[in-house]
């Protein structure tokens, strides 16, 4: 298990003002943050950006020191023994960068390989392994620099799991790929949770990425937690407004007199409109209604042409999260 | 030792793919050097060289080329590595440099490594130049015939501690390009490549002694044109290894403070 304690990160700005003096300013990018990751489990990382994610992902793979705070690994301290650690863990970023442009994919992942002190037979064949799984067979002993956009992810996915990490970090692992490349990685990543029984944490922006994905999710604003909870439950607790949409073959007057009061009492804002599909139903409330309409429907035997429950995403949880706390 | 051999061999790999992709840049790493040679062995040429000269004071007249040649060549070792130092900014501005720091490998070997591995690929052919033209110039006055491969030895092996010390400055700031144009022509010039150290004015002595160059050029011409004995080079060669000793362990220091900072600071991202 992997577990932080009351991260904080600042950092120091010096910022000229005169000739020769310099202000010193502290910006706190990570705020009191706590978060463990179970092997196995898909953890989300969210926040609007700025918010201090690709922080928090550098000071678990140990690249940044956190300013106060602990981080165990498997009951290692990853701040006082990092030399350890690194062996255990392993992170992805987004984007183009981090290759040899002019290597080719394997000659990539042989020349981290061995930095991870892997050599031989061993090696070789782990990166065969890698390079099949992420699907560049083809491609393999081309230079990257010819790579598009989506090999260059894969491959540093690849790269990613060279160490064979129990515990893999991946900042934004879908930027700026297409629906059918970013859907086949997000396949890749539930697996490798999934079957391989690693750990992963992920930030991005796509937030159905993160819906679909992830087990839980932690919310961060300003480097501070604001909400964690799987992916539903903060929905239900943040998005006050949902939606219904029901049409009716036909609604007469005694029925929608008799559904008004009753939606009413429940709780719920209900409108009616005639459409050319027939009669249509707006209803909107602060909780999930389907349970409760489908019975009052079924008590007048009411027929439904179209039913539209209208999940909020998201999206609409953050902007509502970042709105209140403003 | 695997750990070292698999990491050099790493190195070693990239940068032949890196940065010896081209046939051009063998073109290069052959012709300029060779242009340094003619041009500075020209350039003493139109100067009274008798025995009487005030030159001869300094420069062996008789055995000018070899003179020169041994300059050449030991320059030639020093200066790929500066070239090989400044490489380090581009893996700072293509991350990758974080992803080695991401690794558990141990830094300095890699620092170390990829001096090796570039100063092989950079010097095997002007070498080969070099010791076909020393074999048809003749003048070679050693004592001992293993004290070549001493020599040779001795020329490397500074040569690496050398370029792994540049590596780790470079490791520190982006802005470590400075060092490319403060080494360039003072390493040249105050190492003794063209003029013997002999012949400087104290000041220039002094900084003279700050390059590891300056050592390893007098030991390389007092075993291959004087014919020292290994006991009468001796005061250089503790010389040469305390400045030695003393790089190893600044780059040791300097690596851990390297890293140090930048998981303080997170400047490993800045380009
Ligand atoms: N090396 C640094 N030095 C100083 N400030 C930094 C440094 N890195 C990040 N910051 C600041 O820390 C804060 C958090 O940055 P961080 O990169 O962690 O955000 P993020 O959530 O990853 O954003 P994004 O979604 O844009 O990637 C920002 O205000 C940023 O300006
Ligand atoms: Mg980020």
């Amino acid at each position: 298990m992997l577990e932080a304690k009351h991260l904080h990160k600042s950092y120091t700005l010096k910022e000229k003002n005169g000739w020769l003096s310099r202000r010193k300013q502290q910006i706190k990018a990570v705020n009191d943050l706590s978060l463990t990751i179970e092997k196995g489990e898909i953890i989300g990382l969210l926040g609007v950006n700025g918010a201090g994610k690709t922080t928090t992902i550098k000071m678990l793979s140990t690249l940044l020191a956190p300013t106060s705070g602990t981080i165990s690994i498997d009951g290692i301290n990853a701040v006082k023994q990092p030399e350890l650690i690194k062996r255990r863990v392993n992170m992805i970023a987004g984007g183009e960068r981090m290759l040899y442009w002019r290597l080719s994919a394997r000659e990539n992942l042989m020349y981290f390989g061995r930095l991870y002190g892997l050599n031989g037979n061993t090696l070789k064949q782990r990166c065969r392994a890698l390079i099949d799984k992420v699907g560049l067979t083809e491609f393999a002993d081309r230079p990257v620099e010819r790579y598009s956009k989506g090999m260059k992810q894969r491959l540093q996915i690849a790269r990613g799991l060279i160490n064979d990490p129990d515990y893999l970090f991946l900042d934004e692992p879908t930027l700026g790929l297409d629906a059918p490349v970013a859907r086949q990685l997000r396949v890749l990543v539930k697996s490798l949770a999934k079957e391989k029984n690693k750990g992963i944490l992920l930030t991005s922006h796509y937030l159905e990425e993160v819906e679909e994905l992830c087990d839980h999710v932690s919310i961060i604003e300003k480097g501070h937690l604001l909400l964690q909870g799987t992916p539903r439950r903060i929905i239900q607790t943040i998005v006050k407004d949902r939606s219904l949409i029901v049409v009716m073959k036909t609604l007469d007057k005694e029925n929608w007199h008799w559904l008004k009061q009753e939606t009413d009492k429940l709780g719920i804002h209900a409108q009616k409109k005639e459409t050319n599909e027939g009669t249509r139903v707006d209803m909107k409330a602060t909780f999930d209604m389907t349970s409760s309409f489908l019975a009052l429907a079924q008590k007048r035997n009411l027929q439904l042409i179209r039913f539209d429950a209208k999940k909020p995403n998201l999206e609409d949880a953050i902007i509502r999260l970042t709105e209140v706390h403003d | 030792m695997m750990k070292m051999l698999t990491i050099c061999q790493a190195e070693m790999r990239k940068s032949h793919r890196h940065n010896f992709n081209n046939r051009l840049i063998y073109f290069s790493m052959f012709l300029w050097p060779i242009i340094q040679f003619i041009n500075a062995y020209y350039a003493f040429k139109p100067f009274n060289l008798g025995q009487n000269s005030p030159l001869s004071r300094f420069v062996p007249v008789n055995k000018l080329g070899l003179f020169l040649i041994t300059g050449c060549i030991a320059y030639i070792f020093f200066w790929s590595l500066v070239q090989s130092a400044w490489m380090m900014g581009y893996e700072r501005q293509q991350g990758t440099l974080e992803l080695i720091l991401l690794t558990p490998a141990s830094r300095t070997l890699i620092m170390f490594s990829r001096a090796a591995a570039n100063l092989i690929e950079a010097v095997w052919m002007f070498s080969i130049f070099a010791i076909l033209t020393i074999f048809f110039m003749g003048g070679l006055h050693i004592a001992h015939w293993w004290l070549l491969p001493f020599a040779v030895m001795v020329l490397l092996l500074s040569a690496v501690v050398w370029g792994g010390f540049l590596n780790t400055i470079f490791l520190f700031s982006r802005d470590a390009g400075f060092l490319y144009t403060l080494f360039e022509a003072p390493m040249e010039f105050f190492s003794g490549v063209r003029m013997p150290i002999m012949a400087f004015p104290i000041w220039a002595k002094v900084i003279a002694f700050v390059f590891p160059l300056t050592f390893v050029l007098t030991i390389l011409r007092a075993i291959v044109m004087d014919g020292k004995t290994l006991g009468s080079i001796c005061i250089p060669l503790i010389e040469l290894a305390i400045i030695l000793i003393a790089l190893t362990a600044a780059s040791f220091i300097l690596v851990r403070y390297a890293e140090k900072h930048a998981k303080e600071t997170g400047n490993l991202t800045f380009f």
